[in-house]
Protein backbone atom coordinates (compact mmCIF):
# COMPACT_ATOMS: atom_id res chain seq x y z
CA UNK A 1 0.00 0.00 0.00
CA UNK A 2 1.16 3.50 -0.75
CA UNK A 3 1.20 5.81 2.23
CA UNK A 4 2.18 8.82 0.17
CA UNK A 5 1.34 9.16 -3.48
CA UNK A 6 2.40 12.34 -5.23
CA UNK A 7 1.13 12.91 -8.77
CA UNK A 8 2.60 15.60 -10.98
CA UNK A 9 2.71 18.08 -8.16
CA UNK A 10 3.61 21.60 -9.22
CA UNK A 11 3.83 24.69 -7.09
CA UNK A 12 5.01 27.98 -8.45
CA UNK A 13 5.44 31.10 -6.46
CA UNK A 14 7.80 33.98 -6.66
CA UNK A 15 10.36 33.68 -9.40
CA UNK A 16 12.91 31.00 -8.74
CA UNK A 17 11.41 28.86 -6.04
CA UNK A 18 8.82 26.14 -6.32
CA UNK A 19 8.53 22.58 -7.57
CA UNK A 20 7.75 21.24 -11.01
CA UNK A 21 5.89 18.04 -11.84
CA UNK A 22 6.96 16.00 -8.86
CA UNK A 23 5.77 12.42 -8.67
CA UNK A 24 6.79 9.66 -6.31
CA UNK A 25 5.28 7.19 -3.91
CA UNK A 26 6.24 6.10 -0.45
CA UNK A 27 5.18 2.60 0.52
CA UNK A 28 3.91 1.45 3.86
CA UNK A 29 6.70 0.70 6.30
CA UNK A 30 9.36 2.42 4.27
CA UNK A 31 11.92 4.96 5.37
CA UNK A 32 12.04 7.19 2.34
CA UNK A 33 14.82 9.70 1.93
CA UNK A 34 14.20 13.00 0.24
CA UNK A 35 17.43 14.58 -0.58
CA UNK A 36 18.76 17.62 -2.34
CA UNK A 37 20.62 20.84 -1.71
CA UNK A 38 19.05 23.68 0.25
CA UNK A 39 16.33 25.43 -1.71
CA UNK A 40 15.73 22.52 -4.07
CA UNK A 41 12.06 22.22 -3.12
CA UNK A 42 12.07 19.66 -0.31
CA UNK A 43 10.22 21.86 2.14
CA UNK A 44 7.81 23.05 -0.54
CA UNK A 45 6.85 19.45 -1.29
CA UNK A 46 6.43 18.62 2.38
CA UNK A 47 4.41 21.75 3.09
CA UNK A 48 2.08 20.84 0.26
CA UNK A 49 1.61 17.36 1.69
CA UNK A 50 0.56 18.99 4.95
CA UNK A 51 -1.69 21.47 3.12
CA UNK A 52 0.24 24.39 4.54
CA UNK A 53 0.49 25.54 0.95
CA UNK A 54 -1.76 24.63 -1.93
CA UNK A 55 -0.48 23.09 -5.16
CA UNK A 56 -0.67 25.03 -8.42
CA UNK A 57 -1.44 21.76 -10.20
CA UNK A 58 -1.25 18.05 -9.55
CA UNK A 59 -2.23 16.37 -6.33
CA UNK A 60 -1.01 14.21 -3.51
CA UNK A 61 -2.63 11.45 -1.54
CA UNK A 62 -1.82 10.33 1.95
CA UNK A 63 -3.27 7.04 3.21
CA UNK A 64 -5.11 7.02 -0.13
CA UNK A 65 -6.91 10.29 0.57
CA UNK A 66 -6.41 13.66 -1.05
CA UNK A 67 -4.08 15.64 1.18
CA UNK A 68 -5.96 18.91 0.81
CA UNK A 69 -9.53 17.71 0.95
CA UNK A 70 -9.10 15.34 3.86
CA UNK A 71 -6.36 17.30 5.60
CA UNK A 72 -7.72 17.30 9.17
CA UNK A 73 -8.56 13.62 9.00
CA UNK A 74 -5.21 12.40 7.71
CA UNK A 75 -3.27 14.67 10.03
CA UNK A 76 -4.47 12.60 12.97
CA UNK A 77 -1.93 10.01 11.91
CA UNK A 78 0.88 12.30 10.85
CA UNK A 79 3.73 13.50 12.99
CA UNK A 80 5.58 16.46 11.54
CA UNK A 81 8.84 18.04 12.54
CA UNK A 82 9.34 21.38 10.77
CA UNK A 83 12.83 22.42 9.74
CA UNK A 84 12.72 25.50 11.91
CA UNK A 85 11.28 25.05 15.35
CA UNK A 86 10.24 28.08 17.35
CA UNK A 87 7.48 26.97 19.61
CA UNK A 88 5.54 29.48 21.66
CA UNK A 89 8.42 30.89 23.64
CA UNK A 90 6.45 31.79 26.68
CA UNK A 91 5.65 28.21 27.62
CA UNK A 92 7.21 25.41 29.54
CA UNK A 93 8.17 22.34 27.54
CA UNK A 94 5.60 20.22 29.34
CA UNK A 95 2.81 22.71 28.63
CA UNK A 96 3.63 22.83 24.96
CA UNK A 97 3.72 19.03 24.72
CA UNK A 98 0.42 18.76 26.57
CA UNK A 99 -1.07 21.34 24.22
CA UNK A 100 0.22 19.35 21.28
CA UNK A 101 -1.20 16.13 22.72
CA UNK A 102 -4.60 17.75 23.29
CA UNK A 103 -5.15 17.78 19.53
CA UNK A 104 -5.21 14.00 19.38
CA UNK A 105 -8.02 12.10 20.92
CA UNK A 106 -5.92 9.70 22.91
CA UNK A 107 -3.80 9.66 26.01
CA UNK A 108 -0.28 10.53 25.00
CA UNK A 109 1.23 11.26 28.41
CA UNK A 110 3.02 7.94 28.77
CA UNK A 111 4.64 8.06 25.37
CA UNK A 112 5.52 11.71 25.95
CA UNK A 113 7.44 10.87 29.12
CA UNK A 114 9.21 7.97 27.42
CA UNK A 115 10.29 10.11 24.52
CA UNK A 116 11.49 12.90 26.77
CA UNK A 117 13.50 10.33 28.68
CA UNK A 118 15.08 8.92 25.51
CA UNK A 119 15.87 12.35 24.13
CA UNK A 120 17.10 13.56 27.50
CA UNK A 121 14.77 16.55 27.53
CA UNK A 122 13.99 18.56 30.66
CA UNK A 123 10.22 19.02 30.66
CA UNK A 124 10.13 21.80 33.20
CA UNK A 125 12.30 24.31 31.37
CA UNK A 126 10.89 27.28 29.53
CA UNK A 127 11.14 26.90 25.79
CA UNK A 128 12.63 30.36 25.67
CA UNK A 129 15.66 29.20 27.63
CA UNK A 130 16.41 26.20 25.43
CA UNK A 131 19.29 25.91 23.01
CA UNK A 132 18.60 25.21 19.37
CA UNK A 133 19.35 21.52 19.86
CA UNK A 134 16.99 21.27 22.78
CA UNK A 135 14.26 23.09 20.88
CA UNK A 136 14.74 20.50 18.16
CA UNK A 137 14.23 17.78 20.77
CA UNK A 138 10.96 19.40 21.79
CA UNK A 139 9.99 19.26 18.13
CA UNK A 140 10.90 15.60 17.89
CA UNK A 141 8.91 14.62 20.98
CA UNK A 142 6.02 16.75 19.74
CA UNK A 143 6.07 14.96 16.39
CA UNK A 144 6.16 11.46 17.85
CA UNK A 145 4.06 11.59 21.00
CA UNK A 146 0.80 10.52 19.38
CA UNK A 147 2.44 7.50 17.75
CA UNK A 148 1.71 8.58 14.19
CA UNK A 149 1.55 6.16 11.28
CA UNK A 150 3.41 8.58 9.05
CA UNK A 151 6.34 10.63 10.29
CA UNK A 152 7.45 13.57 8.18
CA UNK A 153 10.79 15.06 9.10
CA UNK A 154 12.21 18.18 7.52
CA UNK A 155 15.94 18.52 8.17
CA UNK A 156 15.56 16.90 11.57
CA UNK A 157 19.15 16.69 12.74
CA UNK A 158 20.27 20.32 12.53
CA UNK A 159 21.35 21.40 15.97
CA UNK A 160 21.52 17.89 17.43
CA UNK A 161 24.90 16.68 18.64
CA UNK A 162 26.18 13.38 17.18
CA UNK A 163 25.24 11.38 20.26
CA UNK A 164 21.68 12.70 20.15
CA UNK A 165 21.51 12.09 16.42
CA UNK A 166 22.40 8.48 17.10
CA UNK A 167 19.62 8.18 19.69
CA UNK A 168 17.23 9.89 17.34
CA UNK A 169 18.04 7.48 14.50
CA UNK A 170 17.52 4.53 16.83
CA UNK A 171 14.21 6.01 17.85
CA UNK A 172 13.16 6.35 14.23
CA UNK A 173 14.21 2.80 13.46
CA UNK A 174 12.17 1.58 16.38
CA UNK A 175 9.11 3.54 15.23
CA UNK A 176 9.66 2.08 11.79
CA UNK A 177 9.78 -1.45 13.20
CA UNK A 178 6.48 -0.77 14.93
CA UNK A 179 5.01 0.05 11.54
CA UNK A 180 5.49 3.75 10.99
CA UNK A 181 6.33 5.03 7.55
CA UNK A 182 8.91 7.81 7.47
CA UNK A 183 9.58 10.57 4.99
CA UNK A 184 12.99 11.93 5.79
CA UNK A 185 14.13 15.11 4.13
CA UNK A 186 17.75 16.11 4.40
CA UNK A 187 20.70 17.56 2.57
CA UNK A 188 23.11 15.38 4.51
CA UNK A 189 23.75 12.23 2.55
CA UNK A 190 25.30 10.09 5.23
CA UNK A 191 22.09 10.35 7.29
CA UNK A 192 19.96 9.20 4.42
CA UNK A 193 22.43 6.48 3.60
CA UNK A 194 22.31 5.27 7.18
CA UNK A 195 18.51 5.23 7.56
CA UNK A 196 16.63 5.01 4.32
CA UNK A 197 15.46 2.24 2.05
CA UNK A 198 14.81 4.39 -0.97
CA UNK A 199 15.67 7.90 -1.87
CA UNK A 200 14.35 10.59 -4.17
CA UNK A 201 16.87 13.14 -5.34
CA UNK A 202 15.49 16.60 -5.97
CA UNK A 203 17.25 19.42 -7.70
CA UNK A 204 15.91 22.84 -8.64
CA UNK A 205 12.34 21.74 -8.02
CA UNK A 206 12.53 18.55 -10.07
CA UNK A 207 13.01 14.93 -9.11
CA UNK A 208 16.07 13.73 -10.96
CA UNK A 209 16.26 10.20 -9.62
CA UNK A 210 14.40 7.76 -7.42
CA UNK A 211 16.47 4.82 -6.42
CA UNK A 212 17.02 2.19 -3.79
CA UNK A 213 19.92 3.03 -1.55
CA UNK A 214 21.30 -0.42 -2.19
CA UNK A 215 20.97 0.06 -5.94
CA UNK A 216 22.87 3.30 -5.72
CA UNK A 217 25.73 1.41 -4.17
CA UNK A 218 25.42 -1.52 -6.52
CA UNK A 219 25.44 0.74 -9.49
CA UNK A 220 28.87 -0.64 -10.07
CA UNK A 221 30.64 2.60 -9.47
CA UNK A 222 34.23 2.16 -8.43
CA UNK A 223 36.44 4.85 -7.11
CA UNK A 224 39.94 4.65 -8.52
CA UNK A 225 42.91 6.47 -7.19
CA UNK A 226 46.50 5.84 -8.24
CA UNK A 227 49.93 7.28 -8.04
CA UNK A 228 51.99 7.23 -11.17
CA UNK A 229 55.69 7.52 -11.83
CA UNK A 230 55.22 10.41 -14.23
CA UNK A 231 52.43 12.85 -14.88
CA UNK A 232 49.67 11.41 -17.02
CA UNK A 233 47.78 13.42 -19.60
CA UNK A 234 44.19 13.98 -18.56
CA UNK A 235 42.96 12.92 -21.98
CA UNK A 236 44.43 9.47 -21.43
CA UNK A 237 41.61 8.50 -19.06
CA UNK A 238 38.84 10.29 -20.86
CA UNK A 239 37.02 7.18 -21.97
CA UNK A 240 33.43 6.05 -21.61
CA UNK A 241 32.37 5.47 -18.00
CA UNK A 242 34.94 7.72 -16.37
CA UNK A 243 33.68 10.67 -14.38
CA UNK A 244 34.98 13.07 -11.75
CA UNK A 245 38.42 12.76 -13.31
CA UNK A 246 41.12 14.59 -11.42
CA UNK A 247 44.81 14.69 -12.27
CA UNK A 248 47.14 16.34 -9.81
CA UNK A 249 50.86 15.96 -10.19
CA UNK A 250 51.36 12.22 -10.04
CA UNK A 251 47.96 11.38 -8.62
CA UNK A 252 44.98 10.39 -10.71
CA UNK A 253 41.48 9.79 -9.35
CA UNK A 254 38.11 9.15 -10.97
CA UNK A 255 34.84 7.25 -10.68
CA UNK A 256 34.26 4.44 -13.10
CA UNK A 257 31.12 2.65 -14.15
CA UNK A 258 31.28 -0.05 -16.81
CA UNK A 259 33.34 -3.07 -17.74
CA UNK A 260 36.20 -3.22 -15.28
CA UNK A 261 38.44 -5.01 -17.76
CA UNK A 262 38.44 -2.01 -20.04
CA UNK A 263 39.68 0.30 -17.35
CA UNK A 264 42.23 -2.20 -16.07
CA UNK A 265 43.68 -2.58 -19.56
CA UNK A 266 43.96 1.17 -19.72
CA UNK A 267 45.71 1.33 -16.37
CA UNK A 268 48.12 -1.41 -17.37
CA UNK A 269 49.47 0.86 -20.09
CA UNK A 270 50.95 3.28 -17.59
CA UNK A 271 53.48 2.90 -14.80
CA UNK A 272 51.84 3.13 -11.39
CA UNK A 273 53.39 3.03 -7.94
CA UNK A 274 50.21 2.59 -5.92
CA UNK A 275 46.49 2.02 -6.48
CA UNK A 276 43.29 2.19 -4.41
CA UNK A 277 39.96 0.87 -5.61
CA UNK A 278 37.00 1.75 -3.37
CA UNK A 279 33.24 1.80 -3.26
CA UNK A 280 32.28 5.44 -3.66
CA UNK A 281 30.06 6.88 -0.94
CA UNK A 282 26.70 8.34 -1.83
CA UNK A 283 27.97 11.85 -1.72
CA UNK A 284 30.28 11.20 -4.61
CA UNK A 285 27.55 9.49 -6.58
CA UNK A 286 25.23 12.40 -6.00
CA UNK A 287 27.79 14.96 -6.96
CA UNK A 288 28.07 12.98 -10.10
CA UNK A 289 24.29 13.24 -10.69
CA UNK A 290 24.32 16.91 -10.10
CA UNK A 291 27.23 17.57 -12.34
CA UNK A 292 25.75 15.54 -15.15
CA UNK A 293 22.53 17.49 -14.89
CA UNK A 294 24.18 20.87 -14.72
CA UNK B 1 -11.90 23.99 22.70
CA UNK B 2 -8.25 23.34 23.54
CA UNK B 3 -7.18 26.07 21.11
CA UNK B 4 -9.73 28.52 22.55
CA UNK B 5 -8.43 28.03 26.08
CA UNK B 6 -4.87 28.18 24.95
CA UNK B 7 -5.42 31.44 23.12
CA UNK B 8 -7.40 32.94 25.97
CA UNK B 9 -4.60 32.08 28.34
CA UNK B 10 -2.14 33.70 25.97
CA UNK B 11 -4.22 36.89 26.09
CA UNK B 12 -4.50 36.84 29.87
CA UNK B 13 -1.75 39.31 30.59
CA UNK B 14 -2.79 41.81 27.92
CA UNK B 15 -6.45 41.55 28.94
CA UNK B 16 -5.61 42.36 32.55
CA UNK B 17 -3.31 45.25 31.63
CA UNK B 18 -5.76 46.83 29.20
CA UNK B 19 -8.70 46.41 31.54
CA UNK B 20 -6.85 48.01 34.43
CA UNK B 21 -5.66 50.83 32.18
CA UNK B 22 -9.16 51.62 31.01
CA UNK B 23 -10.47 51.57 34.57
CA UNK B 24 -7.62 53.80 35.73
CA UNK B 25 -8.23 56.20 32.86
CA UNK B 26 -11.95 56.58 33.53
CA UNK B 27 -11.27 56.89 37.26
CA UNK B 28 -8.79 59.67 36.51
CA UNK B 29 -11.27 61.54 34.32
CA UNK B 30 -14.30 61.12 36.54
CA UNK B 31 -12.37 62.07 39.69
CA UNK B 32 -12.00 65.53 38.18
CA UNK B 33 -15.73 65.87 37.71
CA UNK B 34 -16.71 67.11 41.20
CA UNK B 35 -14.29 70.03 41.11
CA UNK B 36 -15.13 70.89 37.52
CA UNK B 37 -18.86 70.90 38.13
CA UNK B 38 -18.39 72.97 41.28
CA UNK B 39 -16.63 75.70 39.39
CA UNK B 40 -18.70 75.23 36.26
CA UNK B 41 -18.95 78.93 35.44
CA UNK B 42 -15.20 79.49 35.63
CA UNK B 43 -14.51 76.46 33.47
CA UNK B 44 -17.13 77.50 30.99
CA UNK B 45 -15.31 80.78 30.46
CA UNK B 46 -12.01 78.95 30.17
CA UNK B 47 -13.38 76.49 27.64
CA UNK B 48 -15.05 79.21 25.62
CA UNK B 49 -11.62 80.77 25.31
CA UNK B 50 -10.63 77.90 23.03
CA UNK B 51 -11.54 78.15 19.37
CA UNK B 52 -14.75 76.30 18.57
CA UNK B 53 -12.98 73.94 16.19
CA UNK B 54 -10.53 72.80 18.87
CA UNK B 55 -13.38 72.21 21.30
CA UNK B 56 -15.13 70.07 18.77
CA UNK B 57 -12.00 68.16 17.87
CA UNK B 58 -11.28 67.10 21.44
CA UNK B 59 -14.95 66.40 22.09
CA UNK B 60 -15.70 69.23 24.51
CA UNK B 61 -19.30 70.33 24.39
CA UNK B 62 -19.89 73.49 26.42
CA UNK B 63 -23.60 72.78 26.69
CA UNK B 64 -23.45 69.49 28.50
CA UNK B 65 -19.91 68.92 29.74
CA UNK B 66 -20.99 69.96 33.25
CA UNK B 67 -23.54 67.20 33.56
CA UNK B 68 -22.20 63.82 34.58
CA UNK B 69 -23.32 62.17 31.33
CA UNK B 70 -21.87 64.99 29.27
CA UNK B 71 -18.58 64.85 31.10
CA UNK B 72 -18.57 61.07 30.83
CA UNK B 73 -19.13 61.34 27.08
CA UNK B 74 -16.15 63.66 26.80
CA UNK B 75 -13.93 61.23 28.72
CA UNK B 76 -15.36 58.29 26.83
CA UNK B 77 -13.83 59.46 23.57
CA UNK B 78 -10.40 58.65 25.02
CA UNK B 79 -11.62 55.38 26.47
CA UNK B 80 -12.69 54.30 23.00
CA UNK B 81 -9.31 55.36 21.64
CA UNK B 82 -7.53 53.03 24.08
CA UNK B 83 -10.11 50.32 23.61
CA UNK B 84 -9.63 50.51 19.86
CA UNK B 85 -5.90 49.97 20.24
CA UNK B 86 -6.48 46.95 22.45
CA UNK B 87 -8.91 45.43 19.95
CA UNK B 88 -6.80 46.21 16.93
CA UNK B 89 -3.76 44.61 18.59
CA UNK B 90 -5.76 41.47 19.18
CA UNK B 91 -7.06 41.41 15.64
CA UNK B 92 -3.73 42.03 13.97
CA UNK B 93 -1.96 39.39 16.02
CA UNK B 94 -4.57 36.69 15.42
CA UNK B 95 -2.82 35.48 12.34
CA UNK B 96 0.47 37.38 12.17
CA UNK B 97 1.61 36.04 15.53
CA UNK B 98 1.72 32.50 14.18
CA UNK B 99 3.78 33.57 11.20
CA UNK B 100 6.14 35.80 13.14
CA UNK B 101 6.86 33.29 15.84
CA UNK B 102 6.98 30.48 13.29
CA UNK B 103 4.42 28.51 15.22
CA UNK B 104 2.12 28.19 12.21
CA UNK B 105 3.81 24.97 11.18
CA UNK B 106 3.00 23.52 14.57
CA UNK B 107 -0.66 24.44 14.56
CA UNK B 108 -1.42 23.75 10.93
CA UNK B 109 0.02 20.25 11.05
CA UNK B 110 -2.52 19.33 13.71
CA UNK B 111 -5.74 17.52 12.81
CA UNK B 112 -7.90 20.64 12.71
CA UNK B 113 -9.27 22.74 9.88
CA UNK B 114 -8.21 26.30 9.34
CA UNK B 115 -11.76 27.36 10.09
CA UNK B 116 -11.45 25.65 13.49
CA UNK B 117 -8.26 27.56 14.18
CA UNK B 118 -9.68 30.90 13.10
CA UNK B 119 -12.89 30.42 15.08
CA UNK B 120 -11.02 29.49 18.25
CA UNK B 121 -8.79 32.52 17.92
CA UNK B 122 -11.65 34.87 17.13
CA UNK B 123 -13.75 33.63 20.04
CA UNK B 124 -10.80 33.96 22.41
CA UNK B 125 -10.23 37.55 21.27
CA UNK B 126 -13.92 38.36 21.66
CA UNK B 127 -13.93 36.82 25.13
CA UNK B 128 -10.94 38.91 26.10
CA UNK B 129 -12.75 42.06 24.93
CA UNK B 130 -15.95 41.03 26.66
CA UNK B 131 -14.09 40.61 29.95
CA UNK B 132 -12.55 44.05 29.55
CA UNK B 133 -15.97 45.55 28.86
CA UNK B 134 -17.74 43.91 31.78
CA UNK B 135 -15.07 45.01 34.23
CA UNK B 136 -14.87 48.47 32.72
CA UNK B 137 -18.64 48.93 32.78
CA UNK B 138 -18.91 47.88 36.41
CA UNK B 139 -16.03 50.10 37.46
CA UNK B 140 -17.25 53.13 35.48
CA UNK B 141 -20.72 52.72 36.90
CA UNK B 142 -19.47 52.61 40.47
CA UNK B 143 -17.16 55.57 40.01
CA UNK B 144 -19.82 57.65 38.23
CA UNK B 145 -22.35 57.03 40.99
CA UNK B 146 -19.75 58.20 43.52
CA UNK B 147 -18.89 61.47 41.80
CA UNK B 148 -22.32 62.43 40.45
CA UNK B 149 -23.81 65.75 41.48
CA UNK B 150 -27.29 64.99 40.20
CA UNK B 151 -29.26 61.92 39.18
CA UNK B 152 -28.61 60.55 35.73
CA UNK B 153 -30.16 57.90 33.50
CA UNK B 154 -28.53 54.53 34.08
CA UNK B 155 -29.88 53.37 30.77
CA UNK B 156 -28.16 56.17 28.86
CA UNK B 157 -24.96 55.58 30.78
CA UNK B 158 -25.10 51.92 29.80
CA UNK B 159 -25.94 52.74 26.20
CA UNK B 160 -22.92 55.00 25.90
CA UNK B 161 -20.57 52.60 27.65
CA UNK B 162 -21.54 49.55 25.61
CA UNK B 163 -20.55 51.31 22.38
CA UNK B 164 -16.99 50.63 23.55
CA UNK B 165 -17.57 46.93 22.88
CA UNK B 166 -19.09 47.66 19.52
CA UNK B 167 -16.22 49.93 18.45
CA UNK B 168 -13.75 47.34 19.69
CA UNK B 169 -15.33 44.61 17.59
CA UNK B 170 -15.11 46.85 14.54
CA UNK B 171 -11.39 47.36 15.17
CA UNK B 172 -10.88 43.68 15.94
CA UNK B 173 -12.36 42.75 12.58
CA UNK B 174 -10.33 45.42 10.79
CA UNK B 175 -7.19 44.10 12.47
CA UNK B 176 -8.08 40.57 11.44
CA UNK B 177 -8.51 41.37 7.78
CA UNK B 178 -5.20 43.26 7.76
CA UNK B 179 -3.52 40.38 9.50
CA UNK B 180 -4.51 37.88 6.81
CA UNK B 181 -3.85 40.23 3.91
CA UNK B 182 -0.42 41.54 4.78
CA UNK B 183 2.20 38.89 4.12
CA UNK B 184 4.32 39.50 7.13
CA UNK B 185 3.68 41.95 9.93
CA UNK B 186 6.87 42.61 11.82
CA UNK B 187 5.40 44.82 14.50
CA UNK B 188 1.78 44.54 15.53
CA UNK B 189 1.91 47.82 17.42
CA UNK B 190 3.05 49.84 14.42
CA UNK B 191 0.18 48.60 12.30
CA UNK B 192 -2.49 48.92 14.95
CA UNK B 193 -1.40 52.26 16.39
CA UNK B 194 -1.07 53.66 12.88
CA UNK B 195 -4.54 52.59 11.83
CA UNK B 196 -6.25 53.56 15.08
CA UNK B 197 -4.70 57.02 15.23
CA UNK B 198 -5.34 57.67 11.57
CA UNK B 199 -9.03 56.85 12.04
CA UNK B 200 -9.13 58.83 15.26
CA UNK B 201 -7.77 61.89 13.49
CA UNK B 202 -10.31 61.41 10.69
CA UNK B 203 -12.93 61.43 13.43
CA UNK B 204 -11.55 64.64 14.92
CA UNK B 205 -11.56 66.28 11.49
CA UNK B 206 -15.13 65.21 10.85
CA UNK B 207 -16.23 66.79 14.16
CA UNK B 208 -14.33 69.98 13.51
CA UNK B 209 -15.72 70.42 10.04
CA UNK B 210 -19.12 69.00 10.88
CA UNK B 211 -18.45 66.84 7.89
CA UNK B 212 -21.09 64.18 7.61
CA UNK B 213 -19.33 62.29 4.85
CA UNK B 214 -16.05 62.05 6.75
CA UNK B 215 -17.96 60.67 9.68
CA UNK B 216 -18.58 57.42 7.81
CA UNK B 217 -14.84 56.79 7.66
CA UNK B 218 -14.17 56.87 11.39
CA UNK B 219 -15.72 54.17 13.56
CA UNK B 220 -15.07 56.49 16.52
CA UNK B 221 -17.87 58.69 15.24
CA UNK B 222 -20.44 55.99 14.58
CA UNK B 223 -21.95 56.50 18.01
CA UNK B 224 -22.61 60.15 18.70
CA UNK B 225 -22.91 60.38 22.48
CA UNK B 226 -24.86 63.65 22.26
CA UNK B 227 -27.41 61.85 20.07
CA UNK B 228 -27.59 58.93 22.51
CA UNK B 229 -28.14 61.28 25.46
CA UNK B 230 -30.84 63.16 23.58
CA UNK B 231 -32.73 60.28 21.99
CA UNK B 232 -31.80 57.30 24.14
CA UNK B 233 -31.14 55.38 20.95
CA UNK B 234 -28.43 54.82 18.35
CA UNK B 235 -28.37 56.15 14.83
CA UNK B 236 -29.58 53.19 12.83
CA UNK B 237 -27.55 54.07 9.75
CA UNK B 238 -24.27 53.87 11.63
CA UNK B 239 -25.31 50.81 13.56
CA UNK B 240 -25.90 49.02 10.27
CA UNK B 241 -22.67 50.37 8.79
CA UNK B 242 -20.71 49.12 11.81
CA UNK B 243 -22.29 45.69 11.61
CA UNK B 244 -21.61 45.62 7.88
CA UNK B 245 -17.91 46.33 8.40
CA UNK B 246 -17.68 43.60 11.02
CA UNK B 247 -19.46 40.96 8.96
CA UNK B 248 -17.62 41.72 5.73
CA UNK B 249 -14.19 41.86 7.39
CA UNK B 250 -14.65 38.67 9.32
CA UNK B 251 -16.15 36.77 6.39
CA UNK B 252 -13.36 37.97 4.09
CA UNK B 253 -10.74 37.03 6.70
CA UNK B 254 -12.09 33.49 6.88
CA UNK B 255 -12.21 33.24 3.13
CA UNK B 256 -8.63 34.45 2.61
CA UNK B 257 -7.32 32.49 5.55
CA UNK B 258 -8.57 29.16 4.30
CA UNK B 259 -7.08 29.75 0.84
CA UNK B 260 -3.78 31.21 1.88
CA UNK B 261 -0.37 29.57 1.57
CA UNK B 262 1.48 29.36 4.86
CA UNK B 263 5.04 30.14 3.89
CA UNK B 264 8.17 29.24 5.73
CA UNK B 265 10.45 32.14 6.27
Amino acid sequence: MNVIEINHLTKTYGKARGITDISFTVEQGEIFGFIGPNGAGKSTTIRTLLSLIYPTSGNAKIFGKDCIKYAPEIKKDIGYLPSEVFYYDNMKVIDLLKYSASFYKKDCSKRMKELAEIMDLDLNKKIDDLSLGNKKKVGIVQALLHEPKLIILDEPTSGLDPLMQQKFFELLEEENRKGATILYSSHILSEVQRLCDRVAIIKEGKIIKIEKISALHENNYKKFKMETTSKVEKSFFQINGVTNLKVEDNTVSFLFKGNLNDILKKISQIEITNIWVDEPDLEEIFMHYYEKEA
Amino acid sequence: MNMFWYELKAYRKSTIIWTLSLVALIAFFLSMFPSISKDAEEFKKLIEGYPASVRKAIGLNVENVFSILGFYSYSFLYITLCGAIQAMNLGVSIFSKEIREKTADFLFAKPVTRTNIMTAKLLAALTSLAITNVVYLAAANIIASQVKTEEYSNKTFFMISITLFFIQIIFLSLGMIMSVMIRKIRSVLTVSLGTVFALFIVGMLSSTADDNVLRYFSPFKYFDTAYIIKHSSYELRFLILGMGIIIVSIAASYFIYTKKDIHAF
